[in-house]
């Protein structure tokens, strides 16, 4: 009922950041906010893109380094950028791309089923080492919680990427668009290569 | 595409020659990226280029697209398309905390100031306004330096968040003439007074869900209109309509037309052309029928007239298709959640069979099919399918036959509440299946009627919040019939139709005025997800036509007035 909605209108503005588009930043200089954050990863069975069961506290918590990310695959803004840079990030690895694991995680698990997530990977010509995970929408909501990455939508999001160093185990938090540069220089600063 | 930081540093020299190149140009004669450089391709032939350009990122030679993001991430124009941000209207997008401006010639031609003109007293107009910064006029040349540099006319850098793209000359004039097209033309159905609508009914539906689809949109259409002519003989109230809706959208009211469709469904497209010939309408609202509606998506989709949300069991399933938002995927979606639920439990069948008895009607047909996909994409053998056929009721020997021959961990029976009295005997038959699952709503009213001993041993998919959870929307949804006895409709349309007059609402007031059909889907796609009456949660995203995207899997508790109780978490395809 429109008259009734009108008090909530300017809601949608109110959320709006042209912080990222025509901030007058410098071409290729990245800003992003890093924090180092103590992650308990909840015990949960989330499902990749091949429709296998994988178990989300052993897939991050191994020898490998890991970045983890929370996309989902209609989004129009945020998450190609991100996807850009996992893609890059992999490409510039070569044949280390071992070396890392890649974790994208969906905030709109409704959507994003194995199909959809095969597709998506495709779409950014991901190798191997790369996974997207979905699960019940309770799974995803504690994932994200744990991660203090908790979107009560999906159009509600943020550019969040985070590192977990296989050392201390502990996790870098990089909020903001990030250069393919920046990326691979948290990457190695915290027990890449 | 360029993979290499070599390759970007070769972009971005070739980049800088440009701009030498546009500057010279700015100097002397301004360079036309217009008609002058198209001579050999028909407006026509342009449009289509540029619109494969715009949407899917490949060149008119038909190679991708070159683009690099975030200063040195090099993509893929197709996996990076200019529609993935500005959107198929070229209005723009919000998402998140990034808003992007849009991108259709109409606007970029024009100054960007700090408000929007003719609405600067607007708290929403004024609030979007205010957050993107001015710039000049765009001209063909500066566009194409933003497109290969990232720098507005107003010299600053918008390379964290737009793509720059490697486009020669005579492909750069082909996106700016498309760019141009984009938003350019009102959308018909869309007057100074007015806001045309239509509603497709298909002739023999219930009568009872025909007035429960339109009571709430008649509702709220005849809420908006009052208050605009309340608002032209009070001063008051015209202040709080203007501050709430802009003066455009609040002196427009808007009308709902019935269109009939009457006959075979093959004969419906002659009748919506008709009925659009005689009155053009920018978008059709819901719409009912119980059986096909192929014909009316079809013709929404070829005359790119959007339809909010129909009452349909059997909508189109298409992943590409634009023009009908659908509720979900209809009964096929409970197919569809049944096999995801059962391969989410596949350690307790490993190798045991799996048997899917399925009514040979459209209604079994749908939800056999949607199971049968979505288990073959799990990669599990196929169920054994037994199809009853008209006439032909599942009865308690069949299904000792089938648990005795087949010897199945899993059962399921797509057939209406008849197929109930079969499991009769099924507490004391050995080797049950573990799980035995039904539809909900294929069960109908029978579900609530079964005997306590076999509540435990049935499960059901239903695609709908609980119903006690779902009390606490009454009182909302049922607004929409003031002073009418509420039991004289269909508690499930009018909660439909009710999100769908609210859908309608929200877009309109955050269209700014734009009243252009693609901005009208664009503009529902960046809609948060809500909560309304009916279903767990709705909502779409950019691009997805289906709202309400699962089921539960759900037992009938104990008692003399039992609930139903959730056995899973809300389970998607």
């Amino acid at each position: 009922m429109m008259v009734q909605r009108l008090t909530r209108m300017p809601r949608i503005f109110t959320i709006l950041l042209a912080i990222l588009l025509m901030a007058g930043s410098d071409a290729g200089a990245s800003k992003y906010k890093r924090s180092i954050e103590n992650v308990v990863i909840p015990d949960v069975v989330l499902v990749n893109q091949q429709g296998e069961k994988v178990r989300l506290k052993s897939l991050l918590e191994s020898d490998q380094p890991v970045l983890v990310d929370f996309i989902y695959a209609t989004c129009t803004t945020i998450c190609p950028i991100l996807s850009a840079g996992f893609a890059n990030f992999q490409r510039e690895l070569g044949p280390e791309t071992k070396n890392a694991r890649l974790v994208s995680i969906t905030i709109d698990p409704e959507n994003d089923t194995p199909a959809a997530m095969k597709e998506y990977l495709e779409r950014y010509q991901a190798q191997p080492g790369w996974d997207f995970l979905t699960g019940s929408r309770q799974d995803v909501d504690r994932v994200m919680k744990a991660f203090n990455a908790y979107f009560r939508s999906k159009m509600d999001h943020q550019p969040l990427s985070f590192i977990r160093s296989q050392e201390d185990g502990k996790w870098i938090r990089l909020y903001g668009l990030m250069s393919s540069s920046d990326l691979m220089k948290e990457f190695q600063q915290r027990g890449g290569k | 595409m360029m993979h290499s930081s070599q390759t970007f540093t070769a972009f971005m020299t070739k980049v800088a020659i440009v701009h030498v190149a546009v500057l010279l140009l700015l100097v002397g004669a301004s360079r036309s990226y217009g008609a002058a450089d198209q001579q050999a391709l028909s407006a026509e032939e342009t449009y289509k280029l540029g619109e494969r350009m715009y949407r899917e990122g490949i060149l008119p030679s038909g190679e991708p697209m070159q683009a690099f993001v975030s200063g040195d991430v090099p993509v893929s124009g197709t996996s990076f398309t200019c529609v993935s941000c500005h959107l198929r209207s070229g209005l723009g997008s919000i998402e998140g905390e990034v808003s992007t401006p849009p991108a259709n010639g109409r606007i970029l031609y024009l100054p960007r100031e700090p408000y929007i003109k003719g609405y600067e007293h607007v708290p929403s107009y004024h609030n979007y306004a205010v957050y993107f910064p001015t710039r000049p006029a765009y001209t063909d040349d500066t566009l194409a330096e933003l497109i290969t540099s990232g720098v507005d006319p107003a010299g600053r850098s918008v390379i964290k968040a737009m793509p720059i793209y490697d486009l020669n000359d005579q492909d750069m004039a082909i996106l700016i003439a498309y760019l141009k097209t984009l938003s350019a033309q009102p959308s018909p159905g869309v007057s100074d007074s007015e806001i045309k609508f239509a509603t497709v009914i298909v002739e023999g539906t219930d009568p009872v869900a025909v007035a429960s689809m339109l009571a709430p949109l008649e509702f709220g259409i005849a809420r908006k209109n009052s208050l605009t002519t309340a608002s032209s003989a009070n001063d008051r109230v015209a202040r709080m309509g203007y501050n709430m809706l802009g003066p455009d959208l609040l002196q427009k009211k808007f009308s709902l037309t019935r269109w009939v469709l009457k006959g075979p469904s093959s004969t419906w497209r002659s009748q919506l052309d008709a009925y659009y010939q005689a009155e053009p309408v920018f978008a059709l609202l819901g719409g009912i029928s119980a059986g096909d509606w192929e014909p009316v998506h079809r013709f929404c989709e070829e005359n790119q007239i959007p339809d909010l949300l129909p009452i349909v069991d059997y909508p189109v399933i298409s992943d590409h298709d634009w023009y009908t938002l659908y509720f979900s995927r209809g009964v096929r979606q409970e197919g569809e959640s049944a096999a995801r639920y059962l391969h989410g439990m596949y350690d307790l069948i490993k190798d045991r069979a799996i048997v899917q008895v399925s009514r040979d009607s459209r209604e079994g047909r749908a939800l056999a099919d949607g199971f049968r996909a979505t288990w073959a994409d799990t990669g599990h053998p196929a169920a054994i399918d037994i199809v009853l056929k008209e006439g032909e009721q599942f009865s308690q020997q069949r299904l000792q036959q089938i648990i005795t021959e087949l010897k199945p961990a899993a059962l399921i029976v797509w057939d209406d509440g008849a197929a109930l009295e079969a499991f009769a005997g099924l507490p004391d038959m050995a080797d049950r299946p573990g799980v035995i699952l039904a539809s909900g709503t294929f069960v109908g009213k029978a579900l609530w009627t079964i005997p306590e001993q076999l509540r435990g041993l049935l499960s059901f998919t239903y695609p709908y919040r609980l119903p006690q959870d779902d009390i606490r929307f009454d009182a909302l949804a049922l607004k929409v019939l003031p002073g009418k006895k509420t039991s004289d409709y269909d508690q499930k349309i009018i909660r439909q139709s009710y999100i769908t007059n609210e859908l309608l609402g929200k877009a309109l007031m955050d269209m700014r005025g734009e009243y252009y059909r693609d901005f009208f889907f664009d503009t529902i796609g960046m809609m948060p997800d809500a909560y309304y009456p009916l279903y767990e949660r709705v909502g779409f995203g950019p691009g997805q036509r289906y709202a309400s995207k699962g089921c539960f899997i759900v037992q009938l508790g104990k008692g003399e007035n039992p609930q139903l109780e959730r056995r899973s978490e809300w389970v998607t395809r």
